[in-house]
């Protein structure tokens, strides 16, 4: 693995990425992954994080629930879809780029919620045989690409 | 901004309940915690 930039604004504005076919298919498995807990397990625990709370009061939190999470869910979709569909392309546009940014973000946080990453975690520790260590490697090479990528950008 | 990166939160916007939710559902669309508090 090599760890030059793999994430490079194009002089038009574009943003190329230089990423291996097996790193796509993985980008592509976790926008399937989370595409489908959205759809089939709206209220699973581990999406709390993509849907905080705006209230401490039950009711108005009940309403601005109604109010807003059609409105979140949608776009959800569309940037997890966006990520789907360009996972295999060179050249983003910078909306897609931005979706690209908005769905891994959202595959952050669900990672992070279920393997209750929180600031002070500590990443020195990290043992390969931990039967978390796939996910744990997979929320810290989402951090890199995102990291790429708002620097490129 | 580094009043939250020091804090861990910062007031970002205030106005009536209707716009402060708004505001609030934007944040959580990029996936910020944020809440309301009544002052």
């Amino acid at each position: 693995v090599s760890f030059q930039s793999r994430v490079e604004r194009t002089p038009a504005g574009d943003i190329r990425l230089h990423l291996a076919d097996d790193e796509r298919a993985l980008l592509r498995e976790v926008a399937d992954e989370l595409g489908s807990l959205l759809e089939e397990a709206p209220d699973d625990p581990s999406l709390r994080r993509l849907f905080p709370a705006a209230h401490d009061d039950e009711e108005l939190e009940r309403e601005y629930r109604e109010l807003t999470r059609g409105q979140l869910d949608a776009g959800r979709e569309r940037s997890i879809e966006t990520l789907r569909e360009t996972a295999d392309r060179e050249l983003l546009t910078p909306e897609e780029a931005d979706a690209w940014l908005r769905a891994l973000n959202d595959a952050r946080l669900v990672l992070g919620t279920r393997l209750d990453i929180t600031e002070n975690f500590d990443w020195e520790a990290f043992d390969a045989n931990d039967p978390q260590a796939p996910e744990l490697a997979l929320y810290a090479y989402l951090s890199w690409i995102q990291e790429q990528l708002v620097e490129a950008m | 901004m580094l009043e939250v990166h020091h804090n861990g939160k910062s007031v970002v916007s205030s106005g009536g309940r209707e716009k402060a939710e708004l505001d609030v559902a934007r944040l959580h669309a990029y996936g910020l915690w944020a809440t309301m508090q009544q002052d």
